[in-house]
């Protein structure tokens, strides 16, 4: 106890209170050396969260928050007990598993886009076991349907932690299945990589056991208010949203982005996912005197919207988010589509060889073009795999190797991805605009909102 | 002149009895007897490996759900661990509550509801009842009632007729069905909903209330004590003795009394953590389970106190935090199984707690401790 400032009581003691009241005044001298400091405060970071436009910023004009979250490296701490875990014994192993969860009923309204994600998965998984798999084994997916019923498929991460004992999940779509994966993994400790959910509530928990590499809406609602407002310079817009969570989350972002720099739409509507006949929306529209259309939905509705409103002698520009990026809205809009923008999530047109490749691998197997989902699918299964690869058969080391990508870039066939401290991709995104029956594509450029370019992330 | 100096004698008696008074109190205020004696039940000593989601006390039993299943102790010591083999719902136990009155015990899985009664288990699943969905997540005894937290919505069971009532986005102000905790108080009933803040239950008028976020957003806390801190609520704990209801979030610690709320973050408190996996309070007690640790908070004095290994040696210590925000570290010859906390229950004044790696029983003993020089 040299050198210490060691006290002993004892209360009970009558005599000791003397040298209690002593001990008292020692008590305090020692506090006054050892008191701790506070935390050091986090380094500022130079990129707002999800790379949000000044004007943007939730009540920015008002005041400063008594905190910030997502805008350092404590946002994802973890200090669980994973990485303490046995190692998988590899020799007892067959293959190493790793869990899909996506929409692969043909009657599951989103189910084109969870195919597309199960074959962009199932290439990765082929180049990787093409390439000695781990250590000689075999990669394996276990796959996992996720019904269209709501809360059907929450037992799937159960599943595949107990029975299939997956390493890591890749999934889903749904944004709603993809909330109870990671709710459910906060406890069970299963990696999640999500490369399909627009919803950007799925990166703002702080649970460190997902990562997200698809553009999600705050990106998409971003760059549309900048391209709409401040290079478009239209003021009185009007949205269109199907009915469903991605919709609502969808427009949200754009709504709120778009009355916060001070053009607040003028009137929103919204239409079943299975409606044909848009007149209804499209009279409330009309009569609004918009001057700007924005669709939050998908392309075959997109295509319906833009044919009846133009026989309607409705003239106004159209904008919509990244699923109505799609061949479907130029076969059903036909000329009615001349001029539509929206945002993409990948340049399908781009030449470099890593997505060539790719496009001719996929196509030649699954005899149809990438789309977006199995970019980021097949992106996404690489970083997963690299992250076993180099953590090992321990989910807790595999985390903190998908957390190495906190801050940095990540090139792959969708693209150059960014990271930020939530793990999701803050890249600029893509535009397309129809021109002559085909879309063309264009970098996101967004402005300082005050009408110069800026470039950021690239 | 005797008078007089008895008189200024006895004044300087009374004096000095007043200042070792004085003393006396302001030793025992900063030096409160903690919990230094520890009994980690692990891997180590034949317990399921891994984490503990939940701990109840019943009496001299005590349940423990975890990873593989659920232990039963008893007097301290592991009688069984009950598994799927025995007939429980899911290997995944994330909550337990034990109806006083018929001594039947409710068990919230990862694959559906069970009632271990008469030495048998009964389930109950999406599929074979009304449970809403079959990752259940709280459980607590209302009377007749059983309430129950799923990922989608609130289930309440009617034990004497056995008849389901389900509450979520379409029949309550729900903003996401997916319920976390639930706290049963004598006038209403706290949920914890995930991106939904707390919801009451008004057991007489049966009417819900909402407590959310004011601010609306997911990355920031306008300000202080603006309301409840994050609409992510892991668990909800209403104190009878202060009329307060305690959240815990992944973004702090909300209190409001029915008059004011009042927010904490480590910041500007003693708080180790604002990633909180669970609260509970009673009496001058506020007991927040995060991931740095098991802190103890007394509202009245302002003070914390946090029990965990340390971070890097591993070593047991007790972390203060007084009003003025200084801090003190003590060591603790024996400490908590792990760090991460995920659950606590009282039994007298011993706790119980659900660790990551294991279970842990804490003692307050009369100390002996030494302060760690900074």
């Amino acid at each position: 106890m040299k050198g210490r400032n060691v006290v002993f009581l004892n209360i009970r003691n009558g005599f000791a209170i003397l040298i209690f009241a002593l001990a008292c005044i020692l008590v305090t001298s020692a506090r006054s050396q050892s008191t701790a400091s506070t935390p050091a405060k986090p380094a500022p970071t130079a990129i707002p969260y999800a790379n949000m436009p000044p004007a943007a910023v939730p009540f920015g004009r008002y005041r400063k928050p008594y905190q910030d979250w997502f805008v350092d490296s404590s946002t994802l701490e973890y200090y669980g007990a994973a990485r303490e875990r046995p190692d998988g014994d590899l020799a007892a192993l067959k293959t190493i598993n790793i869990g899909f969860l996506g929409p692969l009923d043909a009657n599951n309204y989103d189910s084109p886009y969870g195919i597309a994600m199960l074959h962009g998965s199932q290439m990765a998984v082929d180049d990787a076991n093409a390439h000695g798999g781990y250590h000689g084994k075999p990669f394996a997916l276990k796959v996992h349907d996720d019904l269209p019923l709501w809360g059907a498929s929450s037992m799937a991460i159960v599943n595949m932690v107990y029975d299939d004992r997956d390493w890591v999940m890749l999934g889903s779509v749904d944004s709603s299945s993809t909330h109870i994966e990671l709710r459910a993994t906060l406890k069970l400790e299963l990696p999640i990589m999500d490369t399909a959910t627009n919803d950007p509530t799925v990166t703002q928990t702080r649970i460190p056991w997902l990562m997200h590499n698809f553009p999600d809406d705050r990106q998409q609602g971003y760059a549309l208010a900048d391209y709409i407002f401040n290079q478009r310079h239209l003021k009185r817009v009007g949205i269109l949203q199907v009915n469903n969570r991605y919709g609502r989350a969808g427009k949200d972002v754009f709504f709120e982005t778009a009355r916060r720099i001070g053009h607040q739409p003028l009137v929103e509507v919204w239409y079943a996912p299975d409606t044909t006949d848009f007149s209804a929306q499209l009279e409330t529209l009309k009569s609004s005197g918009i001057d700007g259309l924005v669709i939050w939905g998908d392309a075959a509705q997109a295509g319906l919207v833009l044919k009846q409103m133009r026989a309607m002698g409705m003239r106004q520009p159209v904008f919509g988010s990244s699923r109505i990026c799609y061949p479907e809205v130029l076969k059903i809009a036909g000329p009615a589509a001349e001029g539509l923008v929206t945002i993409s999530a990948i340049d399908p047109t781009r030449t470099d060889p890593a997505w060539q490749q790719f496009r001719q691998r996929f196509l030649a197997r699954f005899h149809t073009e990438p789309d977006a989902y199995a970019a980021y699918a097949y992106d996404g299964m690489n970083i997963a795999i690299a992250a076993i690869k180099k953590a090992g058969l321990n989910r807790g080391t595999i985390m903190d190797a998908l957390r190495q990508y906190e801050m940095t870039r990540y090139t792959g066939v969708s693209g150059t991805a960014f990271f930020d401290y939530t793990l999701n991709n803050i890249a600029p995104v893509t535009f397309a605009e129809v021109h002559n029956g085909q879309f063309v594509y264009w970098p996101e450029q967004r402005t300082d909102w005050h009408g110069k370019p800026v470039s950021f992330l690239r | 002149m005797e008078r007089a100096s008895a008189a200024s004698h006895g004044r300087k008696i009374l004096w000095a009895v007043g200042i070792l008074i004085l003393a006396t109190g302001m030793a025992a205020a900063q030096n409160p007897s903690f919990y230094t004696k520890w009994t980690n039940y692990t891997s180590a000593n034949g317990f399921p490996p891994g984490e503990v989601y939940c701990v109840t006390v019943d009496g001299n039993r005590v349940w423990a759900g975890t990873g593989h299943g659920l232990v039963l102790l008893e007097n301290g010591r592991v009688q069984k661990v009950f598994t799927t083999k025995d007939g429980l719902a899911g290997s995944a136990v994330m909550s337990v509550a034990v109806d006083q009155l018929t001594g039947d015990v409710w068990i919230g899985t990862f694959g559906g509801l069970s009632r271990y009664s008469g030495g048998q288990f009964k389930n109950y699943t999406n599929l074979t009842s009304g449970l809403a969905n079959d990752l259940v997540y709280g459980v607590a005894v209302q009377g007749q009632y059983l309430w129950v937290a799923t990922t989608a919505g609130v289930n309440r069971l009617d034990t004497h007729t056995g008849s389901w009532s389900i509450f979520n986005e379409s029949n309550a102000p729900f903003e996401e069905p997916w319920t976390y905790g639930i706290s049963v108080g004598a006038e209403k009933i706290y949920f914890a909903v995930w991106g939904g803040g707390v919801l009451s239950y008004d057991r007489a008028n049966h009417y819900w209330k909402p407590y959310t976020d004011p601010d609306g957003e997911m990355e920031l806390v306008l300000y202080r004590n603006q309301g409840l801190i994050h609409n992510i609520v892991s668990s909800v704990s209403w104190n009878p003795d202060t009329k307060t209801f305690w959240a815990s979030t992944y973004f702090g610690l909300s209190s409001y009394d029915g008059r004011n709320w009042h927010n904490y973050l480590t910041k500007d408190s003693g708080l180790p953590s604002n990633f909180i996996n669970a609260v509970k309070s009673r009496g001058n007690q506020v007991w927040a389970c995060t991931q740095k640790g098991l802190s103890e908070f007394n509202p009245t004095t302002n003070t914390w106190v946090t029990y965990r290994p340390d971070l890097k040696t591993g070593r047991g210590e007790i972390l203060i935090t007084r009003p003025d925000g200084s801090k003190r570290q003590i060591a603790s010859s024996s400490t908590l199984a792990h760090n991460y906390i995920l659950n606590l229950d009282f039994q007298g004044d011993d706790l119980w707690v659900a660790t990551a790696n294991g279970l842990s029983h804490g003692t307050r003993q009369p100390r002996k401790v030494a302060a760690i020089p900074r």
